[in-house]
């Protein structure tokens, strides 16, 4: 195995010529705020909403919606992808999530899917869908403040988590409160966030023991809502979108950053309570 | 097959059905008053004004309240609303819990709805009832007395009851999916080639009515059983004493007259 020709193509990446391109992150001990996003406002970054669509009008949004499109059913019941042109919010949910995303990294453009709509057949397939077709259009970041409880979407789901992770797009998922299938915040890829309770956008917790790995503000949040309204709204799919747009603003000034390097950032600029004076065990 | 199927199985299918909902109905009583001891113990735990369990409904694609409890509870019971509506129908699409405060400002969420229940509440929880095999329904708390919003762990605790509601309902799943039941079952009977569309008919053909008919004296003398089925044990003799003179009369009133006209010789 002493020639690089016998090495599997997995490995090449590590040969000796070629490791100074694996430099990443500093120690994490050096990693703050100021590094993570000092001097960035999300610009360059993409955020697809799969959810009840954005109005693209709303005060809140101001005009950053790229691209709205809409996913149904066909008449031979598979789910299809056609644009929105005017975009359209049914709930007013969409728009709370993007402008919450757009309150913290303001630069970012969005992309809208939308997934929701009078017609409820086959919501998981569609869901799926939107997931896909934001994959594959550019974004960067997905928030998802919905998920599929379907067992039979377990394959799909975790499908898409793979796709995504792979071309390096960052999926943030709400986590619900009832245990059992909830895909895709289930899996290991995805961003799982909860809600906590201290009333700032900017504050994060970090959770070493997932699959809920993350709590953002989510209690009586202020949001945008549909027809230009505001609303003050309770719920980890509030949290999700604090979360997304620090990811925005980690992606926009470090755009090589990997779906897991961002977790990895995030972590180490959370709130956590930090032991004074304790110095970590050095091996011996 | 289908033609040997329609003219046969049509009678035995009908006749499996009306059993079979009829059964549904009798039983329902126990599921709903199971959901009702959640709903009230909702109530009694968040100290609100109202709680109340919609659920999922195939048949007309919308969510029907079924059970309510509190002092402003009972004007939503039997409305229903679209799953494309409403937080109701938000949550239930989404699977994602959420809590609104001042629900007035949304003319959607809030509103249109709660006028047509009498009751205009200024906050609102809304859980998911999931299951295994996924949303079923939804269970709504509306204002604390207390307190102007619902808080965190408000929203984890209804997701508790609602757990609940979603394990009592799922209990009489088989009931609802009559339709279902019939199709798997008589396509087990004929094999792989019955899923066609002759058979779907068949089984629509076989159902039809049966879930809404409700003007049919047949649904009035079930559901009224059912009724009786929740009364005091000592009174269920006198009932049963009372049907069995009138099921001994009706039988004889359905005798070919011929019978009486000899007898009258």
């Amino acid at each position: 195995m002493s020639d690089d020709e016998d090495l599997p193509a997995w490995s090449e990446p590590f040969t000796s010529d070629r490791r100074t391109g694996l430099q990443r992150l500093p120690p994490l001990r050096r990693i703050d705020r100021d590094w993570a996003w000092g001097g960035s406002d999300g610009t360059g970054v993409t955020v697809a909403i799969v959810d009840s669509g954005i109005e693209p009008g709303h005060p809140a949004i101001e005009g950053k919606v790229r691209q709205s499109v809409v996913v149904a059913l066909d008449d031979e019941g598979e789910p299809r992808v056609r644009d929105d042109p005017d975009g359209l919010d049914v709930v007013g949910h969409g728009t709370a999530c993007a402008a919450i995303i757009h309150s913290l990294a303001p630069g970012a453009e969005f992309l809208s899917v939308r997934v929701l709509g009078p017609d409820n057949r086959g919501k998981g397939v569609v869901f799926a869908e939107g997931l896909d077709w934001a994959i594959e259009h550019g974004a960067s970041v997905v928030n998802l403040s919905l998920s599929s409880k379907s067992e039979a979407l377990y394959g799909t789901f975790h499908e898409l988590a793979d796709a995504a992770y792979f071309a390096n797009v960052l999926l943030v998922s709400a986590a619900n409160n009832v245990p059992g299938p909830s895909y895709p915040s289930l899996f290991s890829s995805v961003v799982s966030v909860a809600s906590h309770d201290v009333a700032d956008p900017w504050t994060l917790y970090y959770n070493p023991s997932p699959p809920v790995e993350f709590g953002a503000y989510g209690l009586d949040v202020d949001v945008a809502w549909k027809d230009g309204e505001r609303i003050v709204a309770t719920g980890n799919s509030f949290a999700a979108p604090h979360v997304a747009g620090l990811a925005a603003l980690i992606r926009s000034k470090h755009p090589g950053a990997t779906p897991f390097e961002v977790k990895t950032i995030l972590a180490a600029i959370a709130d956590n309570p930090r032991p004074r004076g304790r110095r970590p065990p050095r091996p011996s | 097959m289908t033609d040997r199927l329609s003219s046969e199985a049509l009678e035995l299918l009908r006749a499996i059905g009306l059993r079979a909902e009829a059964a549904r109905r009798l039983r329902i009583g126990s599921a709903e008053a199971v959901l009702r001891s959640i709903v009230e113990a909702t109530v009694a735990l968040f100290r609100a004004e109202a709680a109340s369990i919609a659920l999922y409904d195939p048949a007309t694609d919308k969510l029907v309240f079924r059970v309510a409890a509190g002092a402003q509870g009972q004007g939503v019971v039997g409305l229903s609303v679209p799953t494309s509506q409403g937080l109701v129908g938000y949550v239930y699409t989404t699977g994602q819990a959420l809590a609104l405060a001042d629900v007035l400002k949304d003319k959607r969420f809030g509103r249109q709805f709660a006028e047509k229940t009498q009751y205009v509440p200024r906050s609102i929880v809304a859980v998911p009832l999931t299951d295994d095999h996924g949303t079923m329904g939804v269970l709504e708390v509306l204002d604390k007395r207390d307190e102007a919003s619902f808080s965190l762990r408000d929203i984890e605790l209804a997701s508790v009851f609602a757990r609940q509601a979603a394990v009592a309902i799922g209990a009489s799943r088989v009931e609802r999916d009559l339709s279902e039941l019939l199709r798997s079952a008589v396509a087990s009977l004929v094999g792989d080639e019955a899923a066609d569309a002759p058979l779907d008919e068949l089984v629509t053909a076989a159902t039809s009515g049966l879930a809404r008919d409700d003007e049919s004296q047949l649904w009035v003398l079930v559901d009224r059983i059912a009724r009786i089925g929740r009364a005091d044990p000592s009174q269920l003799a006198l009932v049963a004493d009372l049907l069995g003179v009138a099921a001994e009369h009706a039988e004889r009133a359905a005798r070919p007259r011929r019978s009486s006209r000899i007898r009258a010789r």
